[in-house]
């Protein structure tokens, strides 16, 4: 019997806007089930609709069985009994999804202190044996303890734990390791799988990850725009998409596998072209070159809070990037990546070691607006998240023009040209010229940043995390573009980033950090075929990868 | 990030162990620095009214040169103005206010008089205010852009708008003179009969104030309704009325506490007006006095008081925040 039927789900806001077109779908018991799509493809949507969780004032139509029972239309008293004991669900991000203000013990024995009547001992002795069940190391301790004393992945396997404690027949989990880095993601999924084979559960996994996706589920649904494009088991979706939009989507996942697909990409493309820097093959670092577009020797940082131990940030950094070349730097979150670029871009002063860009020592923080202008004209940064680095309030002709203006002489009929032409460079037309941030897309917005970053011709341009926050068709529309830049134009690029898949597409060097240092640095093809370190071991298994599953999911269950 | 994650999460196990003490610790210094610096100026701005004290001691008396210079004396006036105040501080410590100029009684005992009257009045009126003002933020934040919500945000921006004089005068008139419910005038006698007496006085206090509380529970409330975290309390089957307590109001109280204590002074000020319609005697009423007869040994004591509520009313609440968020005591890194 199936644990959930989804039949022609429509989801009608209330100000009449279509979200869901009739949706259709299934889990069997024990099923693993993934939905997959980008942003907007409606897919937290249609999980949430299964614990009857919906947007007020929308209106519902077609229906959703769970466990034998209809969630639409029911009753609020058959939706909690259906929330207690049928489907639980994961949430994102563990720090907004466990209330700060209590213990990590009230959380996860709240429900069945207060749904089910068990005395407080009892749900204590559930709440520890969970505890150890998603192997936190410490779980009577844990039971006092506060989500802020917590790091991410050990919030989720909370998170986990608290699903859990209702026995849930379905696992809801909506972009479960999504907030999470990469070696976090592998054990949280590592747990999850345990939990699911362990308890017969059936999972409903809902992600943007295609490969993560079909590294664990059974089946796959691709969402987009509030539709269904296509059903399918796992692997049969990944290697022989049938629906367009499904193909696109394989296509643009970035692969740490060097197939045919991959080296034809722009990694070799730019170390042909890119004759104005360096003349020899720029794969084993050269010496006789000039001046090294940017040069970091024993660059270090350590944040010293008030009250608490020091942070080191960077510990003895030292690179060399030549120009038109391409490094990127890759590390978990707490590697002292950010810091890094922040030291180069001139926003964090650096402790010690010297910086130089364009052959210019640069280890100083810029002091005062001509220092200042410099350093932006030299370097320039394209940060994470294209909604929060644009202002609000000018539009991207006008943000651009500023830069322009800013740095050079120019007057505005001329830097309204170059902002045109600029923006055509990147992609996008006069018209958007004149739009504001708010009316463009995700991928628009980070193309008017590198198109503002690059007004000004600075000598090195830093993206840090810059197609992070981007689905993965926009992300590889972003990356593209950086390749063709760098193509035209010889660009030097430190491209900081946690995915190891994205580096291999653009960088020609890689960098890997840890903690503050430097572990691992390579050819980037080297370093992701045959990596000496154990860390960039650890990265490069840590990365969800379909094939080796797949066969376990070919293999009977 | 998470370097920093782990240097909190060992050592801010215990919220009452020693970075809490030393919280607290830090807390009574800057509370003294404050009333020092509170000290300062209320003691020396004496200097700077124009007005002579010994002039309206010997008022309607032609002064002989021997009577300025023993009236002088007696209240220590020819003394340099630093040891003025460190005899007016060191008796201040130990209860002394000095002499009033206008009762020719002790401070301490003209202002203890009147003190109950005031107090009374003041938590009469902040528990109508947390009571009404947190109920209504209540009931708009969960009827968020619903009828219910705009007719309560209306209804205390009505109210508040409606200053106290008009408010004591319409209360009077309507439930005193005409309804005859409750008294015009005087604080009565004994626990429950100024209860009685001041049930109409604190309400003319609290109108004005209600909407400040109303309106901060009801975006601090709206604020957590819309939290990630409310909505997995949801998702685990626990009961409306559940979440919200335990979830939503719980998480919203920090904002509101912080509201109220900065209240605290503006009640006691406010209260002037009140007890001034309503013909009681307390505080405010002696400060008005006392500001009009050049009483400065009165008016420094009220004043001080009014601060040192004020200081010590927010520094309890400053205190009482990393109970209601544990977060707090971590440090903002924590956040």
């Amino acid at each position: 019997m199936s644990l959930l039927d989804i039949r022609n789900l429509t989801i009608d806001l209330a100000d009449g806007r279509r979200l869901l077109h009739g949706i259709s779908l299934g889990v069997a018991e024990g099923e693993t089930v993934g939905l997959v799509g980008e942003s907007g493809s409606g897919k937290s949507l249609t999980a949430r609709a299964v614990l009857g969780l919906t947007p007020t004032g929308s209106r519902l139509d077609g229906s959703v069985m769970l466990d034998g029972h209809e969630v639409l239309g029911a009753a609020a008293r058959e939706v909690r009994a259906l929330r207690r004991h049928s489907a639980a669900m994961i949430f994102q991000d563990p720090r907004a999804g466990i209330n700060p203000m209590r213990t990590l013990g009230d959380h996860l024995t709240e429900t069945l202190r207060l749904c089910d009547g068990l005395p407080a001992a009892d749900a204590e002795a559930r709440a520890l044996d969970l505890l150890a069940a998603v192997r936190l190391p410490r779980p009577a301790d844990h039971l006092t303890q506060y989500p802020h004393e917590f790091s991410g992945g050990m919030l989720q396997r909370v998170m986990i734990a608290g699903a859990l404690t209702s026995a849930p027949k379905l696992l809801v989990c909506d972009e479960p390791t999504t907030a999470l880095d990469v070696t976090t993601q592998a054990e949280i999924m590592r747990v999850l799988v345990e939990q699911r084979e362990g308890r017969g559960m059936g999972m409903l996994l809902i992600t943007h990850d295609l490969a993560l996706a079909a590294s664990v589920c059974d089946r796959l649904v691709v969402m987009r725009a509030g539709r269904v494009e296509e059903e399918g088991s796992a692997m049969r979706v990944l290697v022989a998409p049938e629906a367009d939009y499904t193909r696109r989507l394989v296509a643009a996942t970035p692969t740490l596998a060097a197939g045919p697909a991959a080296s034809a990409e722009p990694p070799e493309a730019p170390t042909a072209s890119a004759p104005a820097g360096s003349g020899p093959g720029s794969s084993d670092a050269p010496s006789a070159a000039p001046a090294p577009a940017l040069s970091v020797t024993g660059l270090s940082k350590t944040y010293r809070p008030r009250g608490r131990p020091p942070v080191i940030a960077v510990a003895d950094a030292s690179f060399e990037l030549e120009r038109g070349g391409a490094l990127a730097v890759v590390g978990e979150s707490g590697s002292g990546k950010s810091t890094l670029a922040r030291m180069i871009v001139g926003l964090e002063p650096s402790d010690g070691g010297t910086l130089s860009i364009g052959g210019r020592d640069r280890a100083a923080g810029p002091r005062g607006r001509a220092e200042r202008l410099e350093r932006a004209r030299s370097v320039q940064m394209v940060f994470q998240d294209p909604y929060l680095s644009l202002d609000p309030r000018v539009t991207a002709g006008r943000s651009i023009e500023e830069a322009l203006r800013l740095h050079t002489r120019m007057p505005r009929a001329a830097a309204r040209n170059r902002a045109v032409e600029l923006l055509e460079r990147v992609g996008l037309t006069a018209e958007h010229a004149a739009a504001r941030p708010r009316t463009l897309s995700g991928g628009q917005r980070q193309r008017v940043a590198i198109a503002r970053a690059l007004a000004i011709e600075p000598e090195v341009l830093v993206m840090d995390e810059a197609t992070s926050a981007l689905d993965v068709s926009v992300q590889a529309q972003v990356l593209d573009l950086v390749a063709g830049l760098r193509r035209e134009r010889g660009l030097t690029l430190l491209f900081i980033s946690h995915d190891l898949a994205v580096v291999r597409r653009v960088c020609e060097q890689t960098l890997v950090m840890r903690r503050g240092e430097v572990v691992e640095r390579g050819a980037t093809a080297e370093l992701l075929d045959a990596p000496r370190h154990p860390y960039t071991r650890l990265l490069l298994d840590s990365v969800p990868r379909p094939a080796a599953p797949a066969d376990s999911v070919v293999a009977p269950r | 990030m998470a370097a920093a994650q782990a240097a909190a999460g060992s050592g801010a196990h215990g919220r009452f162990t020693g970075a809490g003490l030393r919280r607290v610790a830090g807390k009574l210094g800057g509370l003294a620095l404050t009333l020092f610096l509170a000290s300062l100026l209320v003691f020396f701005s004496r200097f700077l009214v124009p007005g002579d004290p010994v002039s309206f001691l010997l008022r309607g008396r032609k002064p002989s040169a021997e009577a300025v210079a023993q009236v002088t004396a007696q209240y220590g006036l020819d003394l340099p103005p630093w040891q003025q105040y460190l005899d007016w501080v060191v008796g201040a410590l130990h209860g002394d206010f000095g002499r009033s100029l206008q009762f020719r009684q002790d401070v301490a005992t003209v202002i203890g008089d009147r003190l109950p009257v005031t107090l009374m009045l003041v938590v009469m009126a902040g528990i109508g205010i947390a009571v009404v003002g947190v109920g209504a933020g209540i009931v708009a934040a969960l009827n968020r852009g619903k009828a219910l919500d705009r007719v309560t945000l209306i209804g205390l921006t009505v109210l508040s708008a409606i200053p106290s004089f008009v408010g004591s005068i319409v209360l009077i008139s309507v439930f005193a003179v005409q309804l005859g419910w409750f008294p015009t005038f005087g604080s009565g006698d004994g626990f429950g009969d100024m209860v009685y007496h001041l049930v109409l006085p604190s309400i003319a206090l609290a109108i004005v104030f209600v909407v400040l509380v109303g309106k901060v529970t009801r975006s601090s409330m709206v604020e957590q309704l819309g939290r990630e975290h409310v909505e997995v309390a949801t998702s685990r089957g626990l009961k409306r009325g559940t979440v919200i307590r335990r979830h939503v109001f719980r998480n919203a109280l920090g904002p509101i506490l912080t509201v109220s204590g900065v209240l605290v002074a503006g009640l006691i000020v406010a209260s002037t007006i009140v007890e001034a319609a309503f013909g009681l005697s307390g505080i405010g009423s002696l400060l008005v006095q006392s500001v009009d007869r050049l009483d400065f040994p009165v008016v420094q004591a009220i004043v001080m008081f009014v601060v040192t509520a004020f200081v010590v009313v927010n520094a309890v609440v400053d205190v009482l925040e990393p109970v209601i968020d544990p977060r707090s005591a971590a440090g903002a890194g924590a956040r």
